[in-house]
């Protein structure tokens, strides 16, 4: 697969592998109240079991995007087309039974007096009975190793359990497509490999699709099928990370730094006149290629 | 543990929502309506009264019940601090005026103070009657689930009243959250309360007010959290509460019995 690029001022997008594809986002724009463009001419799309990162600098449009795909957002004039359906502006949208949304900011999400209890409010709010609804968000609490937590107050917990809370709740829906905005920001290494592990689980062993947006490109260079690079409110090219991480000059056209991992790998083929054939993108890919003659 | 009480002597939300929670003393097993009937009676009942040794007994009765229930009697007693400090505001006028057997009198720019038996009685009873409302709020709040209080509030409430309250609780939690964070960052930095309103009063006048507007940007942002899984402007409470047991009907029965026993000459005397 190479990388595609796209001319943000083209012509709008469908989708291009409907069989294929759970969320079609068609954006022609998406204006704040303010007046400041939050996204425009996106196209973006996710697709059955993958990973997908959204990567891009502040104020890209990586939050407004992800906004889009659970219908918080909707485009105007644009179209998100879900699953064989078709919503556009004004509408009254019910994408969040399909696409789970886990915000940046656990505190934003976490509002209910204990954990079982937030974990259940979605739940609740897609019709089921108290009794079915609890099974389910223990269930939910189980899969990401946060049982222990079902009766504790959210402002009691640390911020990494905060966040597993917060992606319980969202599982407990089984949702599609999950959307994370950012999520290993704020959390120590410990946390993050923790919701790394529940990320690539959530595809592998539950089939559910992902996308995170990110500032993490490490973490979209370990675990992404497909990366998008997001620049003024538009996805401006995408691709698998191998290519698209491997190309310095795309990288600096969004405004990023290459992964630690390229850094060092294209930093050690350049001081001892390697070409960099391997392209490793995680710690053990590196240390395969560095011991290697 | 990331949230901090604003004093010792404001109620703590998230306290009382732990032990709320927490379910493991007999009182938590007993009927949320149960208990909140008893308080309406006792409400009404010290309402009415005027004898201090009833209230007295009400008071102790109160008291024990919130012990035995496994609460922080200290806690009880700083959070008293706000209730006395509103009850002595409004009676520290009333009780040198009432007509009795003078105990004080004191000479204030050319008025004499005069405080009465019956004025000391007035400020005893009406403080003993605040700390019965207070104690048995709290320990109706500190016993009861909060998906049984919002199922209760549902129920008395018409909508969107009950939705409003409901919301505006849970606003309170924020707001306070937000206020504990700025004491936290004023008091890292050698500050506190009282020391930085005297030294900077209109720069702390300034933050208090984005206290509340930033307050109010969280509850926007809390809102669209609930709107991304399927909100839509009715909070659907998670459990149904308990009805009473037959033995509460009895002690229902005979609290209500005593009260009207209680109030009758009362009623009988106009």
């Amino acid at each position: 697969m190479a990388i595609f690029k796209r001319d943000p001022r083209g012509a709008h997008c469908s989708p291009l592998d409907p069989g294929n594809e759970l969320v079609h986002v068609d954006c022609a724009s998406h204006t704040y109240p303010d007046g400041s463009v939050g996204i425009h001419d996106m196209c973006f799309s996710v697709r059955k079991n993958e990973i997908v990162a959204i990567c891009g600098s502040n104020g890209s449009g990586k939050s407004t995007l992800i906004e889009h795909l659970n219908g918080l957002l909707l485009p105007s004039p644009g179209t998100i087309w879900v699953n064989g359906r078709t919503i556009s502006g004004g509408e009254q949208s019910d994408l969040w039974k399909e696409v789970g949304l886990v915000f940046q900011h656990t505190d934003d999400q976490l509002f209910a007096p204990t954990v079982i209890d937030d974990v259940m409010f979605g739940l609740l709010n897609l019709g089921m009975s108290p009794a079915d609804a609890k099974a389910r968000a223990v269930e939910a609490l189980e899969t990401i190793g946060a049982s222990g937590l079902a009766n504790k107050l959210p402002n009691y917990l640390s911020g990494g359990q905060k966040r597993l809370v917060a992606i319980a709740g969202i599982l407990a829906m089984r949702p599609r497509v999950i959307a994370m905005d950012e999520p290993t920001s704020d959390l120590d290494p410990v946390h993050a490999g923790i919701v790394e592990k529940i990320i690539t689980d959530l595809k592998a062993r539950h089939g559910i699709s992902v996308v995170i947006a990110t500032h993490d490109l490490d973490l979209a260079a370990r675990i992404a099928d497909r990366v998008c690079l997001v620049r003024d409110g538009s996805v401006f090219a995408e691709g698998i990370p191998r290519e698209v991480f491997y190309d310095p000059a795309l990288m600096e056209e969004a405004g990023l730094e290459l992964p630690v991992t390229v850094r060092t790998w294209l930093g050690y083929c350049a001081a001892e006149g390697r070409e960099p054939g391997d392209y490793p993108l995680r710690l053990d890919e590196l240390v395969a290629a560095l011991r290697k003659k | 543990m990331t949230s901090a009480s604003l004093s010792p002597h404001i109620p703590d939300l998230d306290l009382i929502t732990y032990y709320a929670e927490r379910q493991d003393s007999r009182f938590s097993q007993v009927s949320p309506w149960t208990k909140l009937a008893l308080l309406i009676l006792t409400v009404v009942t010290i309402t009415v009264t005027r004898d201090l040794v009833l209230l007295g007994i009400f008071y102790a009765a109160v008291v024990l019940a919130y012990a035995l229930a496994g609460l922080p009697l200290k806690k009880l007693f700083d959070w008293y601090a706000l209730p006395v400090i509103f009850v002595l505001s409004l009676i520290g006028i009333l009780m040198w005026s009432e007509p009795g057997v003078p105990l004080i009198s004191a000479g204030i720019a050319g008025f004499t103070l005069t405080l009465t038996d019956n004025g000391l009685l007035l400020a005893v009873t009406l403080l003993i009657k605040a700390l019965i409302s207070i104690t048995f709020s709290l320990f109706f709040l500190m016993t009861t689930r909060y998906s049984h209080f919002a199922d209760i509030i549902g129920r008395i409430f018409p909508s969107p009243l009950d939705q409003i309250f409901l919301m505006t609780y849970r606003f309170l939690f924020l707001t306070l959250a937000m206020t504990a964070s700025l004491l936290k960052s004023v008091r890292s930095r050698g500050g506190g309360l009282l020391h930085s309103m005297r030294m900077q009063g209109r720069l702390f006048a300034g933050i208090f007010a984005l206290v509340f507007i930033r307050s109010f940007e969280q509850g926007e942002r809390v809102h669209r959290a609930m709107t991304a899984r399927g909100f839509l402007g009715t909070y659907t409470t998670s459990g149904e509460v308990p009805r009473p047991a037959a033995a509460e009907y009895g002690a229902l029965c005979l609290a209500g019995l005593g009260m009207m026993v209680f109030l009758f000459p009362f009623w009988k005397g106009g």
